[in-house]
C-alpha cells in the first residue's frame, strides 16, 4: 500500500467555458479519513469525478491506489455519488447482489455479503422490496452499503449525510469509522463541518476549483490560537458581536461565540462582557472548523450562521 | 472486454425488461390482438350481423324495379322484405322526400333508387340511416348486377348462370423457384413480409424503448457512474444489447408459440369455416423463410439496439429521450416502407441495392427471400455486409457511448461526438 492513496498534482479541470478545477493538488494519506470541503460549486465533485477516472483530466496528473490509471484499479474504490440513485424497479437485495457481481465478487458471495448488508443497516425486512419504494433515507443507506460492499481500499463519499435523521446520521459514522477500522482509506466530501471535526484527521478545503487550506485538522486548528471566545450568559445585554476588538461572532441570546481580532487582547474582551451581561461561563477556545471555513471561503452575506447548511 | 462482466450487466438487464410492466402487457396483448383480428375479420365480413331489413325500391325511369325485387327477395341473409316498389318521375331530393321520412321514422331500413344510365341500364343508390356494413352493401350490389345481367343476355340464349361463374375466374399465382413451384403472388408474399416485419418492429421497439429509458434513468441517477466504476462503457453497452436481445427473443418464442397453438388448437376447435381451415401455414412459412427470419431477426434486432442505446446516452431526461426516440425508429419505418416496393419488384437494380444496405437489410432482403429468393451469394452477402455494419455501428456507438454518457445538463452536439470518434 502506497503511503498516498489518492495523490494529483496540478489537476486541471475545464468544461466548456469553464475551469471547475484549476490547479489542485491533494494528498490524501493511506488510511486516514481524509475531509474534502468547500462551498457549492467550489469543485469538490469534479475533482472527485476526475481522480477516479469518471472525467478525463485537462491537466496535471492523478495517482489512485498507486497507478496512473485510475481505471485499472477500478475494483478496489468504493463510490457514493452526491446525485444519488438506484434502480427503482430492482429488488433491495438484487440490487446490492448486482453491484458487488459487477465489483468481481462471485454470485454466492455476492449475495451473502448483500443480506449481511442489509442487516446491518437495519434493512433486512426490505430485502425483498423494490428501491423505489424505500424512504430516501433507506435508499440512502443502502447506497452506502453498495459502494462499500466490495471492500474497496478507498472509500469515496460525496455528501453522504444529506437527508439523514439523526440516527441514521450516527449510524452512518460508525460505518464510517468501520471502514477505516478495516484498513480502507475514506474521502469524504461534505458541508457538515461537525461530521468533519468527529470523523475527519486530514482536510482539504478547496474554493473557487484551488486548494486554500488543507493538512492535518488539529495542527489547523492549533495554528490559529485561542481567539476564540465563547459566552454562555442570561438575561439581556446581548448581542455580543459589536464588542470592541471582536471581528466576527454569533450570539443566539444564550451563547456567543466571538472570533477576535489578530492581536486583540482575549483578556480586555471578557472583562468588556463580564461588565455588560450576566454570565454563566466563559472560555477560550481554538476556533471551530466552522469558523475557519468561514473565515477563508467568507462569510454569507445575509445573516451570519448558515454557510454550513 | 470482459465476457463475465458483459454476462452481468445482460443478465440484469434481461431481467430487468421481462419483468417490465411493458414487456408483459405487450407479450400478452400481440397475440391477442392479433389472433382476434385473424379470426374476428372473417366472422365480420362473412356475417352482416343483421336479420332482416325492410326496404323500398325506387324506380326513376328504368323499369329495373319489379325485377329488382325478385333480386332482393332471394337474398336469404339477412332476409330483405321489400315492402314498397314505386316509380317516381325524378330522382329530387323532394321527390323522394316520403321515402327519406320513412326511413327517418324507421319504418323503413332504407331504400334503393334506380336511375337510367345510358351504357349499363341503370346506377343504383342506397339511401338509410346506417350505410357502414360492406356484406350487406356487396349483396345489394349484386342483386343490381345480377338484375342488370339478366335483362342484358335475355332473349340471347346465354346462361347468366355461366356469365355469373365466368365473373368469378381467379389468376393464380405460382412461384417458380430452385425449390420447385409454391403458390403465392404478391399478397401472401405481401402479408407474410408485413406480418414477418411487425415482429421484428415491434419487438425492437417495445425492448429498445424499455433500454433506451433505463439508460436515460441510469444517467440521471448519476448510477451510471457507480456502474462505470465497475464495467467499462464498453462492457455496459455490450451487456445491455445482449439483454435486451434475450427479451427480445424471449417475447419472439412466445409469439411463435401462441401462433403454433392458434394453428393447430385454436382453429380446429373453434372450427372457423372453410377460409381460416384452408389456411395452410406451410405454403406462407417455408423451412428457409424461418431460417433466414431467425438470421435477420437476430442481426437487425443488434443493429437496431445499438441505434437505440447510442440515442439514450446522448440524451439527459426522459422527456429529451421520448422526442429524440423518433431518429432511431426510422432506419425501421424506412426499411419497412422499401419492403412493399421490393415485394411488388423483387427483381430490379434498385432492390438489389437496397437489400444490400446495412440498415435496411433485415427487412427488405427478408421480403427478397419471402418473394423471389436471390442468389444465394447475395443473401449471405447481405449478411455479411449487415454483420459488417453492427461492428462499425457497434465501435462507433462505444466511443459515443462512454462520453456520451458521462454528459449531464446538456446534450452532446454532433461536432463533438464527430471529435470524439476520432479522439477515440
Amino acid at each position: 500500500m502506497p503511503t498516498a492513496a489518492l495523490r494529483c498534482e496540478n489537476l486541471v479541470k475545464k468544461f466548456a467555458g469553464t475551469t471547475a478545477v484549476r490547479g489542485l493538488d491533494l494528498n490524501v494519506p493511506a488510511g486516514a479519513i481524509f475531509g474534502l470541503l468547500g462551498p457549492n460549486g467550489s469543485g469538490k465533485t469534479t475533482t472527485i469525478r476526475t481522480s477516479l477516472g469518471i472525467y478525463v483530466p485537462d491537466g496535471g496528473s492523478v495517482e489512485l491506489l498507486g497507478s496512473r490509471d485510475p481505471l485499472a484499479v477500478r475494483h478496489r474504490v468504493g463510490y457514493l455519488p452526491e446525485e444519488r440513485g438506484l434502480y427503482a424497479k430492482m429488488k433491495v437485495a438484487e440490487q446490492l447482489t448486482f453491484l458487488a457481481a459487477i465489483r468481481g465478487l462471485d454470485e454466492a458471495e455476492a449475495n451473502r455479503r448483500a443480506h449481511a448488508w442489509l442487516d446491518r443497516v437495519g434493512l433486512a425486512a426490505n430485502a425483498r422490496s423494490e428501491t423505489g419504494e424505500l424512504s430516501k433515507g433507506m435508499q440512502q443507506k443502502v447506497q452506502f452499503a453498495a459502494a462499500v460492499i466490495h471492500e474497496p481500499d478507498l472509500v469515496v463519499l460525496d455528501e453522504p449525510f444529506t437527508g439523514l435523521d439523526p440516527i441514521n446520521s450516527r449510524l452512518l459514522q460508525d460505518l464510517i469509522l468501520e471502514q477505516r477500522g478495516r484498513g480502507a482509506t475514506v474521502v469524504l466530501s461534505t458541508h457538515r463541518m461537525e461530521q468533519v471535526e468527529a470523523l475527519c484527521e486530514s482536510i482539504c478545503l478547496i474554493h473557487e476549483g484551488r486548494p486554500i487550506l488543507d493538512g492535518v485538522l488539529a495542527d489547523i486548528r492549533t495554528g490559529y490560537g485561542r481567539n476564540t471566545v465563547v459566552v454562555e450568559y442570561e438575561g439581556g445585554g446581548g448581542p455580543l458581536t459589536d464588542l470592541p476588538g471582536v471581528r466576527r461572532g454569533e450570539d443566539t441570546g444564550q451563547e456567543a461565540r466571538l472570533e477576535l481580532d489578530p492581536g486583540a487582547d482575549p483578556q480586555a474582551v471578557i472583562r468588556t462582557v463580564v461588565n455588560r451581561v450576566a454570565i454563566g461561563a466563559v472560555r477560550l477556545e481554538h476556533p471551530s472548523l466552522e469558523d475557519i471555513y468561514l473565515e477563508r471561503v467568507g462569510a454569507p452575506p445575509s445573516p451570519a450562521g448558515e454557510a454550513a447548511s | 472486454m470482459n465476457p463475465s462482466q458483459v454476462v452481468k450487466v445482460a443478465r440484469r438487464e434481461y431481467l430487468a425488461r421481462v419483468r417490465s410492466r411493458a414487456f408483459i402487457f405487450m407479450t400478452v396483448m400481440i397475440p391477442l390482438l392479433m389472433g382476434g383480428y385473424m379470426f374476428l375479420m372473417p366472422l365480420l365480413f362473412t356475417s352482416s350481423g343483421v336479420e332482416e331489413l325492410r326496404i323500398a325500391v325506387v324506380d326513376v325511369n328504368t323499369g329495373f324495379g319489379p325485377a329488382l325485387g325478385e333480386q332482393l327477395a332471394a337474398i336469404e341473409r339477412p332476409r330483405l322484405d321489400v315492402t314498397e316498389q314505386a316509380a317516381l318521375p325524378d330522382d329530387s331530393e323532394s321527390a323522394r322526400q316520403p321515402y327519406t321520412d320513412a326511413v327517418l321514422e324507421e319504418r323503413l331500413d332504407g331504400y334503393l333508387v334506380l336511375t337510367p344510365d345510358p351504357d349499363i341500364g341503370a346506377r343504383g343508390r342506397y339511401y338509410a340511416r346506417e350505410t357502414g356494413n360492406p356484406v350487406m352493401l356487396r349483396d345489394l350490389e349484386r342483386a343490381v348486377e345480377a338484375t342488370l345481367l339478366d335483362r342484358l343476355v335475355a332473349g340471347t340464349g346465354v346462361d347468366t348462370e355461366r356469365i355469373r361463374a365466368w365473373q368469378r375466374f381467379d389468376l393464380e399465382a405460382v412461384t417458380v423457384s430452385d425449390e420447385g413451384e409454391s403458390a403465392g403472388g404478391f399478397e401472401a408474399a405481401f402479408f407474410s413480409t408485413v406480418a414477418l416485419s411487425m415482429l421484428l418492429y415491434m419487438a425492437v421497439l417495445i425492448n429498445g424503448q424499455g433500454m433506451a429509458m433505463a439508460i436515460v434513468e441510469e444517467k440521471s441517477s448519476r448510477l451510471i457512474e457507480v456502474i462505470l466504476g465497475a464495467v467499462t462503457s464498453t462492457e455496459f453497452m455490450a451487456g445491455k444489447i445482449l439483454g435486451v436481445l434475450g427479451s427480445g427473443l424471449t417475447q419472439l418464442g412466445i409469439w411463435v408459440a401462441a401462433v403454433l397453438l392458434g394453428v393447430f388448437y385454436a382453429v380446429p376447435m373453434l372450427s372457423l369455416g372453410a377460409g381460416v381451415a384452408e389456411f395452410d401455414l406451410g405454403t406462407i412459412l417455408s423451412l428457409e423463410l424461418i431460417f433466414y427470419f431467425s438470421v435477420f431477426f437476430t442481426l437487425g434486432y443488434f443493429l437496431y439496439s445499438v441505434f437505440f442505446a447510442v440515442l439514450a446516452a446522448t440524451c439527459t431526461s426522459t422527456e429529451e429521450l421520448g422526442h429524440a426516440m423518433f431518429a432511431a425508429v426510422v432506419p425501421m419505418v424506412i426499411a419497412l416502407m422499401s419492403t412493399f416496393y421490393v415485394i411488388a419488384n423483387p427483381g430490379t437494380a434498385a432492390t438489389r441495392v437496397l437489400s444490400l444496405l446495412p440498415p435496411l437489410t433485415p427487412l427488405v432482403m427478408l421480403a427478397r427471400v419471402n418473394v423471389l429468393s436471390p442468389p444465394l451469394w447475395e443473401i449471405w452477402l447481405g449478411i455479411a455486409l449487415l454483420a459488417l455494419g453492427i461492428v462499425a455501428a457497434g465501435w462507433l456507438a462505444a466511443r459515443i457511448f462512454r462520453y456520451a454518457l458521462l454528459l449531464h445538463g446538456k446534450r452532446p452536439t454532433l461536432p463533438e461526438l464527430l471529435s470524439v470518434i476520432r479522439a477515440g
